[in-house]
């Protein structure tokens, strides 16, 4: 009925839509029915968590929200912890971002984390805006951060937020977050940290994270998230799983499937050219 | 006389700004912020530069009514009404947020998920074993994928008293041979760049000038 070559034939072109599907499947049933995976916190992360959690209660944390709706899948997870945990230790955030379509995720997730904990705008937190010269932006804030934004994203002037009242560079910032989906984190790493001396830290999609262990490796980069595990691992290590730890079910599954779909076409290729080659003696 | 005159620009801040790194004397300091603030003044009138360019684009496209210039003019559309909604109502609150959440967000969002299902399609169709360098590629792309999820942790052998897991496997391809490769690359990119800029500080490179 089935013979070894129409098998083979079958394995080795499986018809795109039915890929497709399997995906879709693979990736929707582990976020309607959360998976309870066990995670492994890397090395990376704890150096992430750590450097938060080293803070102290005042202590000033810089938050460069940079990324756009079409990672934010990925890389919310991310801002929202670091909010969440410093929100819980007391620590301000001073947030701003380099990328235009940010402000809208930003807002919505300060006001979240920050209604979560009870803190008060202009107190606890401020948002900076967005700033379209992000080389110039970066480099600027070492000398002034008030000079750099003179309002803040509702028009405050910087001068009059409290939260700025002792601070105005990176010598008063303790902690530099980029959370990011591009190659801002390399580019804070190049103009924050190498030129200032800027303490950081960064949250990177998993595409992205690659680019990030030399400069871990070097200590520039004190510690880093890496894609929805890296969200996962750092909820795991707040005891607040909440988005990430759910999407970790779906990647794994569908890391799993892809490599399943890869070992399918190759017994598929094998299998044709075997049947190739005894159809040419 | 334009094209030296840039070219004079060019050389005296390049110079300025290369120079400015070594002396942190006030005097210094405060021209290299004044350039900085005229840098991102000249950034924001990039901007407008770029929305101009933009609505000159889409609207020819309508003007000579080619085929598919009702995208243009969603386009358009979309681009007034966000600025509308955007100047009468503000940003904080009310429709332009109401329309950044619930269409901007979703749609951009849904265009990067795809992603997902073209790589596991791409995927399938490329690792195949053709040859020694593809078969080496595979291998190395399955264990990191495997690593960087939970069954990656859940796969390991004792061997000789060493364990030995996918995870960890993936780890160190992440941490030792892809920091190899990529710090070779951001090397000579380094390089690459240096070069490029004494370039056109001298004047020898004259491209980003364009034609006369």
């Amino acid at each position: 009925m089935f013979s070894a070559q129409s098998i083979a034939e079958k394995l080795a072109a499986l018809d795109r839509r039915i890929i497709f599907l399997l995906v879709g499947i693979v990736v929707l049933i582990p976020l309607l029915v959360p998976l309870d995976l066990p995670v492994v916190v890397s090395r990376e992360t704890r150096d992430f968590h750590d450097e938060i959690e080293a803070l102290s209660d005042s202590a000033v944390l810089m938050l460069a929200i940079d990324y756009e709706p079409d990672t934010m899948a990925e890389l919310d997870p991310m801002t929202l912890g670091v909010l969440r945990h410093c929100f819980r230790k007391g620590v301000r955030v001073v947030a701003l971002s380099l990328y235009a379509g940010a402000p809208g995720i930003a807002q919505r997730l300060l006001e979240k984390a920050a209604g979560e904990y009870g803190r008060a705008y202009g107190e606890d937190y401020i948002y900076l805006g967005y700033n379209p010269d992000w080389s110039g932006t970066m480099l600027r804030l070492g000398e002034s951060i008030k000079a750099t934004y003179p309002k803040d994203q509702w028009g405050t002037p910087s001068v009059d937020l409290p939260l700025l009242k002792n601070v105005d560079s990176y010598d008063d910032v303790d902690l530099l977050v980029c959370i990011n989906g591009s190659k801002y984190a390399e580019f804070w790493a190049a103009y924050a940290q190498a030129r200032y001396g800027q303490r950081m830290v960064s949250g990177n999609t998993a595409v992205m994270s690659v680019f990030i262990y030399q400069y871990y490796n070097t200590g520039q980069i004190s510690g880093f998230l890496g894609g929805i595990r890296g969200a996962a691992e750092y909820e795991k290590m707040l005891g607040l799983p909440a988005d990430g730890t759910i999407a970790m079910g779906s990647q794994s599954c569908a890391h799993v499937l892809i490599v399943l779909l890869i070992i399918a076409g190759n017994v598929g290729y094998l299998l044709a050219r075997r049947a190739k080659r005894k159809g040419s003696i | 006389m334009s094209r030296t005159a840039a070219i004079i620009i060019a050389f005296v801040l390049g110079l300025f700004m290369m120079i400015q790194f070594f002396i942190p004397h006030p005097a210094v300091t405060g021209i290299y912020n004044t350039l900085l603030d005229i840098k991102q003044i000249v950034l924001g009138c990039a901007f407008i530069l770029g929305v101009l360019s933009l609505i000159r684009f889409h609207a020819g496209r309508i003007r000579q009514k080619q085929a598919g210039g009702w995208y243009s003019s969603a386009a358009l559309l979309g681009l007034a009404v966000m600025v509308v909604m955007a100047l009468v109502w503000g940003t904080e609150d009310g429709p332009y947020r109401w329309m950044f959440n619930n269409v901007q967000a979703p749609m951009q969002a849904t265009m990067f998920s795809l992603l997902a299902f073209f790589v596991a399609s791409a995927a399938y169709r490329a690792f195949r074993v053709r040859n020694l360098d593809a078969s080496v590629l595979l291998a190395v792309g399955v264990v990191v994928m495997l690593g960087r999820v939970t069954l990656g942790t859940l796969l390991s052998w004792d061997i000789g008293g060493q364990t030995l897991s996918l995870a960890g496997a993936s780890e160190w391809i992440l941490h030792s041979v892809n920091v190899a490769a990529k710090r070779g690359i951001l090397i000579g990119v380094g390089l690459g760049m240096i070069a490029t800029a004494l370039r056109i500080i001298i004047g020898l490179e004259r491209t980003y000038l364009g034609r006369d």
